[in-house]
């Protein structure tokens, strides 16, 4: 009995089938040899006066600060102004997920015409050429970007052109638990630096609960490497200069030991299992650091007064980072796409919308005259926690360090450091050696040699 | 005493038992040929479609990852650089592969060898008469069916530290609750906790189903023979359980290698890489990090992996399986 005919017709199969695959790979996937500069050459300047607007785009979001049914209304109020339908696509539950999702498209035509960018991924966008710049087209549509707070502005700059528009952006800020702070006969309002609250330690411990402390913090990836910035700022450190690691710096390990000993040694801090908001909003710690665009939730949340101050000094100064997500217009789109999607990304980010937005949400308005606005002084005059994030912007912040918003990857391994000192009490410099040529691999090659 | 069950109730619910070719007829002639001709035709006709879409979504995948892991390519980035075999080597000199390699390892260990054990013993439970075992049964079941996701979102709110269920039950017992999120080894042992949870169900009904397979006469000719209970569980049940046994081990190796939401909706793989197994890893590279080339080849080993473990079984542990 043999089985010859029937195994050789099965073999041709399997080998036909095996070229055919092998022939399609070598069509799909990146170009290999190519330099990401061939492809955006080819990009011509558009003449926006030409073109019509599409009809209909869509744009991938999460939703900032629970603002979906918020999204939704701006939707249908831009349709009715202009026609053009919006379809709105939860593309993920953060940032992160929005990213991920949008980097796996990037090779069909299942792009969005607008998409979350966040302040550690808009620049991986650009790498890839995935995003277009938007500084010519908002000069089409008397966009005045001027008047975007040009902190948050600059933040998308690269090449002297803009790659996003800020949207839901926040900074850190200091939460504190105004009752308790009353009932240790502390003054109302953050430690000036964080000496000073290591010194209010000894009686804020005693109005909080056994298990609670003075002050608590989680960490995470695109959490911890965010506020840690303000501590490694405070010692007069930085993660990097330009694309230069310096965190073997003696600033730079002075502000590891800070954090260290504010969990080891002083232990004015404990560390926060999930979310150290829930923490702060059941008084378990009586402060805690947190995004702008917790705000709104910690008012419903706190059964007591909530205070927002300051991110503390450190000896050499400090300062606050920006954060939170703008809004990119992918490259690939065909201009009647991309300048649909860029008035509507005009519309989002008006005086009026992004003050309403702001209200709602506690992220920060994006346009010095939507602050100015009657709304916002309304809002500051009776909620006055919101008016704190837009003041230290003015007064604190500073650009992040490259490393952590422009290395993909990087604010994974700079978190991975902090919980090495955080969690398992690791020498800082023993943590800072142990990410440093994981973070100079993911320099080397997933940006150098795409600049 | 070696027990036999009749050919027809002895077989698993599993199809692990592959039917047998039928016999070949030893008579060929010309019009067999073209009869076998045209029965290929139709075999090819039929299996056309499943074939075509194994192809597309299985095969071709596997080669255009195999592709992938020669190159540095940003995921999401239109070009890349072929390095060859320089993210294998990588992978194998990275100072994180150990950690990854033990994490996996312990994880699958205990997840496969808990659930296995566990799941027979709820399922020699289940077979018993009692009040309530349909309820029972579909309560066991029932986890099961839910999304990963969505059973890791809740018990992270069981295991929180501070308001936690656990801790409260603990703090009954006079205990004071770990650290399960942050302090090692706790985050592993509460992913695989809440793994073991989720899958229990699906082992006892397939266990089940295995028991109620096994003849009630050979277990009444134990208890004549004057075999105890326990004998006759080691002698008679487990020995008949066997092809049931081996064809949870493979299955549930495979999805235990693999799982991957209720560690990405727990612990997102730490803290400190507490948690990251080889496919999280994979996850890891290509989405966070960006490098799809780079994740592509610790895909393609753990593919390896896979298929190594599968035939290992198929090779060893499928003698040790007493077919009734």
């Amino acid at each position: 009995m043999s089985h010859t005919p029937a195994r050789r017709a099965r073999t041709a199969a399997a080998a036909l089938a095996a070229v055919a695959a092998l022939g399609l790979t070598a069509c799909a996937g990146p170009s290999v040899g190519a330099t990401s500069d061939d492809a955006s050459a080819d990009a011509e300047a558009v003449d926006w006066s030409q073109v019509e607007p599409a009809t209909e785009i869509t744009w991938w979001s999460n939703h900032p600060g629970q603002s979906q049914d918020l999204e939704k209304q701006y939707i249908e109020e831009f349709e009715a102004e202009t026609g053009i339908s919006v379809d709105l696509v939860t593309a993920g539950a953060d940032y992160d997920e929005v990213a991920q999702r949008f980097q796996a498209a990037s090779q069909t035509d299942e792009l969005p015409d607008l998409v979350i960018a966040s302040d550690v991924w808009w620049f991986r966008y650009h790498l890839n050429d995935q995003i277009m710049p938007v500084d010519d087209v908002m000069e089409h549509l008397d966009a005045d970007a001027a008047d975007f707070q040009p902190a948050l502005y600059a933040d998308y700059e690269y090449d002297d052109q803009h790659w996003a528009v800020p949207y839901a952006r926040s900074t850190p800020l200091f939460y504190y638990n105004k009752d308790l702070w009353k009932a240790a006969g502390l003054p109302d309002r953050g430690p000036k630096t964080w000496a000073e609250l290591e010194k209010w330690d000894r009686s804020l411990k005693k109005e909080t609960p056994k298990d609670g402390s003075t002050f608590g913090l989680s960490t995470g990836p695109s959490w911890g490497a965010w506020w840690f910035e303000n501590m490694i700022w405070g010692t007069g450190g930085a993660y990097s200069d330009g694309f230069d690691l310096t965190l073997d710096t003696p600033e730079a390990l002075a502000g590891g030991e800070f954090v260290h000993d504010l969990f080891h040694t002083s232990g004015v801090a404990t560390l926060s299992a999930d979310d150290n908001m829930a923490d702060f909003s059941s008084g378990v710690i009586a402060s805690t650091i947190g995004s702008t665009g917790s705000l709104k939730g910690a008012l419903d949340a706190a059964s007591f007064e909530v205070g927002t101050a300051y991110l503390p000094d450190g000896p050499q100064g400090g300062g606050t980072p920006t954060g939170g997500t703008g809004l990119a217009i992918p490259s690939s789109k065909t201009p009647e796409e991309q300048l649909a999607a860029a008035m509507f990304l005009e519309f989002l980010t008006n005086t009026e919308n992004t003050a309403e937005f702001s209200q709602a949400t506690g992220y920060m308005p994006v346009r010095t005259s939507a602050v100015e606005s009657d709304a916002m002084q309304r809002t500051y005059a009776e909620t006055p926690q919101f008016r704190t994030a837009v003041d230290q912007l003015a007064d604190k912040a500073r650009v992040q360090d490259d490393v952590r918003v422009f290395v993909p990857g990087a604010d994974a391994l700079l978190n991975e450091a902090l919980e090495q000192i955080v969690i398992e009490g690791t020498d800082p410099k023993a943590a800072f050696e142990s990410i440093t040529p994981r973070i100079e691999t993911a320099y080397s090659e997933n940006v150098e040699p795409y600049l | 005493m070696t027990p036999r069950a009749p050919e027809a109730s002895g077989a698993p619910p599993t199809g692990a038992t592959a039917p047998r070719p039928p016999e070949k007829h030893p008579h060929r002639s010309r019009l067999g040929a073209r009869r076998r001709r045209r029965a290929l035709l139709w075999a090819l006709l039929l299996a056309g479609p499943n074939v075509a879409l194994l192809l597309v979504f299985v095969y071709w995948p596997l080669l255009q990852s195999l592709y992938l892991s020669t190159l540095q390519w940003n995921l999401g980035s239109p070009a890349a650089r072929f390095v060859g075999l320089g993210n294998y080597v990588e992978w194998f000199t990275a100072p994180t592969t150990g950690r990854i390699v033990t994490t996996t390892v312990v994880f699958t260990v205990a997840t496969v060898g808990g659930a296995m054990a566990l799941g027979l013993g709820l399922a020699l439970l289940l077979n018993r008469r009692l009040r309530g075992r349909g309820v029972a049964r579909t309560v066991a079941f029932a986890p099961y069916v839910l999304s990963g996701f969505a059973v890791g979102i809740l018990w992270l709110f069981m295991f929180d530290p501070r308001y936690g269920l656990i801790q409260e039950l603990l703090g009954w017992l006079g205990v004071a609750s770990p650290q399960w999120y942050t302090d090692r080894p706790w985050p592993l042992v509460m992913v695989t906790v809440v793994y073991l949870w989720k899958n229990l169900g699906y082992v006892a009904l397939i266990y089940l189903a295995g028991l109620q397979a096994i003849p009630q006469d050979l277990k009444d000719a134990a208890a004549l023979d004057g075999a105890s209970s326990s004998r006759t569980l080691r002698a008679v049940v487990l020995p008949l359980l066997t092809p049931t046994t081996f064809f949870l081990l493979v299955t549930m190796l495979l999805s235990s290698l693999q799982s991957f939401d209720i560690i990405k909706a727990m612990t997102s793989g730490g803290p400190l890489g507490s948690t990251t197994t080889l496919m999280y890893s994979i996850y890891e590279e290509s989405f966070v990090n960006g490098r799809a080339g780079y994740a592509s080849a610790v895909a393609t080993v753990l593919f390896l992996v896979l298929l190594a473990v599968t035939a290992v079984q198929m090779r060893f542990v499928q003698r040790k399986v007493h077919y009734a």
